[in-house]
């Protein structure tokens, strides 16, 4: 066994819903609101909403075999050859999203807050920070989303109340503008990136303590994971107004710099930046630690942790690959990606149910 | 050249943590996971520093892609 910790449910509770706000604060208002405009604020509900049901299917197919990780029912559900072949392929999925969040990270600082700094440095810092998390184990990091957790409450709340001074209601008139088609246009990258990636946390479901609270423990933090999401997009429609917020690439930055209060409250951006920092920190070493556990699992190795150096080294390597700049980048975010996560991480659950299903009616009808 | 330096140097730094614990204990399947893979990094990082064109994997998503999203952009026009 590659991991011996336990979680406990609340721990499970808090690594969800820091996953699920992960690196979406900073990107999502804009990929949505360059779709649905004023009325971004419906594409979230309707984000939450398809994503509950999605965060359904997953806890659906985890609790068919709560002793197993998601890589271990595969081989289960598929048999051991094609199971090992499509195992070892979903492993890409999060590799080539941990990949992106690197990315993120050090386009972001580099384009808002080090304009000097080569991202490649950034990176590689960041990524340093990620391998020794993940090397100090589930248990380790799971306490540090309890410790982030108030941090990360406090900070939101801090750039929620000091804009509600700016916030102008007109804004979000007229609602449904152009009809409900571009609504549904910009739900999906609202579904995809906060809900969907949330699949794979069927890896970490045999080692929580209480078997019988998973589902609703997952349900809880997506759904306050969702509503931070969704008071993000509303706050930055209401304060930067729906063009701005499509045109500029970080949001949710724009708005914390809008943050001034009597003119002595200013600039304090970089201290809300420290917000997604930690939430894009989260979701990284929780992406990382699944791939190392996934791969040591596929493998049949003694444990993850010498995987770690390699693949921390082979994510950085990747990260200028996989996307050549940030228009590039951004684009993909917007146009391409969603479809993608739908494919890996919604089709491919339901697809491993329905096989269970088929496999169980067969094995079962001899016996009636 | 001082690229390809530093992709040694940090190569040799990975090795040097955690290639002894494994060879004490005779752990070989281990060994060889830990090798292929940072050969793999490796070698896109040397092939990066001497600026050779390495495909991007997301551009075949993107092909892959493509049509559904430009039938879902006219259709939700």
């Amino acid at each position: 066994m590659p991991e011996n910790g336990k979680i406990s449910i609340r721990q499970f509770t808090i690594l969800v819903m820091l996953v699920t706000i992960g690196d979406s604060i900073l990107i999502l208002p804009s990929i949505s609101s360059s779709f649905a405009k004023q009325d971004t604020w419906i594409s979230g509900i309707i984000g939450l909403l398809v994503g509950l049901i999605a965060v359904y299917i997953f806890s659906a197919l985890g609790n068919l075999y709560p002793k197993l990780t998601l890589i271990q029912a595969i081989q289960k559900i598929l048999g051991k050859w094609f199971g090992t072949l499509v195992a070892a392929l979903f492993l890409l999925f999060p590799l080539i999203t941990i990949v992106t969040f690197t990315r993120e990270m050090g386009d972001f600082i580099t384009t808002e807050m080090m304009a000097e700094t080569p991202t490649l440095a950034i990176q590689i810092l960041f990524t340093c920070i990620v391998i020794f998390a993940v090397r100090l184990g589930l248990e380790v990091f799971a306490r540090t989303g309890e410790i982030f957790l108030p941090c990360i409450i406090l900070l939101f709340l801090l750039l929620v109340i000091f804009l509600i001074p700016q916030a102008e209601f007109e804004k979000l008139l007229p609602i449904l503008e152009n009809g409900i088609k571009p609504v549904i246009h910009g739900s999906f990258s609202f579904i995809a990136y906060p809900f969907l990636e949330l699949v794979v946390f069927l890896m970490i479901f045999p080692y929580i303590n209480q078997v019988r609270l998973i589902r609703k423990g997952f349900l809880q933090g997506a759904l306050l994971g969702g509503l931070v999401l969704i008071i993000l997009v509303v706050i930055s429609i209401l304060v930067l107004g729906a063009d701005e917020t499509a045109r500029t690439i970080y949001p949710s930055y724009s708005l914390a710099r809008r943050i001034s209060i009597g003119l002595f409250f200013e600039r304090v951006e970089a201290m809300v930046a420290l917000l997604w920092m930690l939430t894009i920190f989260m979701k990284s070493t929780f992406y990382f630690y699944v791939f190392n556990l996934g791969l040591a699992q596929l493998l049949k190795l003694k444990g993850y942790r010498m995987l770690t150096l390699p693949t921390g080294f082979l994510i950085i390597v990747l990260s200028p690959i996989i996307s050549p700049n940030i228009t590039y980048y951004n684009n993909l975010l917007a146009e391409y990606l969603p479809y993608y996560d739908v494919t890996c991480y919604l089709l491919f659950p339901v697809f491993l149910l329905v096989i269970h299903f088929i496999k169980n009616r067969f094995k079962s009808s001899p016996d009636t | 050249m001082l690229s390809i330096m530093g992709i040694l140097v940090i190569v040799t730094v990975i090795i040097a943590i955690d290639v002894p614990p494994l060879w004490r204990k005779k752990l070989k399947k281990e060994l060889w996971a830990f090798s292929i893979l940072l050969l793999f990094g490796t070698v896109l990082g040397l092939a990066q520093a001497l600026k050779l064109k390495i495909p991007n994997p997301l551009d075949w998503v993107i092909a892959v892609y493509k049509p559904l999203s430009d039938m879902v952009d006219i259709w939700l026009k």
